[in-house]
């Protein structure tokens, strides 16, 4: 590829990288394997980048791939595996009694959020990112009305976690 | 459901996730190797099909004995040339059933179906392992009867055993190529199972929103 089409790459990917952080966010919990992950999508991001077609948004393409990169292609490197984890901070907060303040709630939610499996935490993410069943049922490759069945269920189990 | 809402509120809010990087912090990361499943399944199925070819042909080339008797059985037997071009055949055509399916596998296609043509791939790849394996073993088997039969001192030998002798003997040979197809299966449950483990288990997670 021409540095040209890097140029324009890398400029969209600047401007939507918060996406991938996302993506990253929710899959990892520490630094290193962020960043990680945040490599491994940015490549698989580029070597696709070629059969983006200008009629869909970079950004819903950026969804689709960082996703996908995230529940099926990425390997843990070692170097993620031997730094130590945010586990310990996460299970003070767990620890924690659940009390009103937005910010304890808060927190005690993106630990709820962590326990689901990696598929949960896909629909999750759309959700959350607002987009519609329709989109989250193409992006993940299940029928519209098993999407919100488990977005419910979903919903379920995380009021389970939060109230056991 | 109340709190999610306050999740999202909170998730779209325009705030930092992680540093921001630069573009000059980007431009290094597109030259860098993936490491991801797919990149991993095509160098090990490369690396079997290299494997499997070389096993088969290095007595060949290393050992003269063993190259003059398979000339002679193949110049003067139509059957071991047939049998010869199947086997060649059915290499070309898992070299081409895997490159098919390592393209066909596209991170812009939907999660499940890009997990089905890794899995694909994978089924292809435990198929050629599969028939090396299997042809592994009635080559053992074969080769120890070709060599009794063609060895006077050995035949000889395997002539004055007592039938308890021969079937012990029979045993033994059948339960070595046993042993031996069994741990390179295992070896390679361990290393896919290791490998997939995560994508298997998201995939069935998928499935099962299905039923």
């Amino acid at each position: 590829m021409n540095k040209e089409t890097e140029h324009s790459f890398v400029e969209l990917l600047e401007t939507h990288q918060n996406i991938i952080h996302k993506v990253c966010r929710l899959y990892t919990n520490n630094y290193d394997a962020h960043n990680d992950l945040f490599q491994e999508i940015t490549i698989q991001l580029w070597k696709a980048y070629p059969k983006f077609r200008g009629d869909a948004k970079f950004s819903t393409w950026m969804y689709r791939v960082g996703l996908n990169t995230a529940i099926t292609l990425y390997r843990k490197s070692k170097r993620s595996i031997t730094t130590q984890d945010f586990e310990g901070v996460a299970f003070k907060i767990s620890a924690e009694p659940y009390d009103d303040t937005e910010e304890q709630q808060l927190k005690v939610l993106y630990k709820a959020v962590h326990q689901l499996n990696d598929i949960e935490k896909a629909l999750v993410f759309l959700y959350l990112e607002d987009k519609d069943y329709s989109e989250i049922s193409e992006t993940l490759g299940i029928s519209e009305v098993n999407a919100r069945v488990k977005m419910n269920r979903i919903k379920t189990k995380l009021k389970t976690i939060l109230n056991p | 459901m109340e709190e999610l809402e306050l999740l999202k509120k909170d998730w779209n809010k325009d705030k930092p996730e992680h540093k921001k990087l630069a573009a000059t912090d980007i431009y290094p990361m597109l030259h860098k190797k993936s490491s991801s499943i797919a990149k991993t399944l095509f160098y090990i199925s490369i690396a079997e099909l290299v494997f499997w070819i070389l096993v088969s042909i290095i007595p060949y080339f290393t050992s003269d004995s063993y190259r003059k008797r398979v000339e002679s059985i193949y110049t003067n037997d139509t059957f071991f040339t047939v049998l010869n071009i199947l086997t060649y055949g059915i290499v070309l055509l898992f070299i081409y059933l895997l490159f098919k399916s390592h393209k066909a596998i596209s991170v812009t296609d939907n999660a499940k179906k890009l997990m089905e043509s890794i899995l694909k791939t994978r089924k292809i790849i435990k198929y050629y392992v599969l028939y090396n394996l299997i042809i592994a073993g009635i080559s053992i088997v074969a080769g120890t009867l070709v060599a009794i039969n063609q060895n006077p001192e050995l035949s000889n030998t395997v002539s004055h055993f007592s039938d308890k002798q021969k079937l012990l003997g029979c045993a033994i040979v059948l339960g070595v190529s046993i042993a031996f197809v069994l741990i390179i299966w295992l070896f390679y449950r361990l290393l896919y199972g290791l490998l997939l483990k995560r994508l298997n288990r998201n995939y069935n997670e998928l499935k099962k929103l299905e039923v």
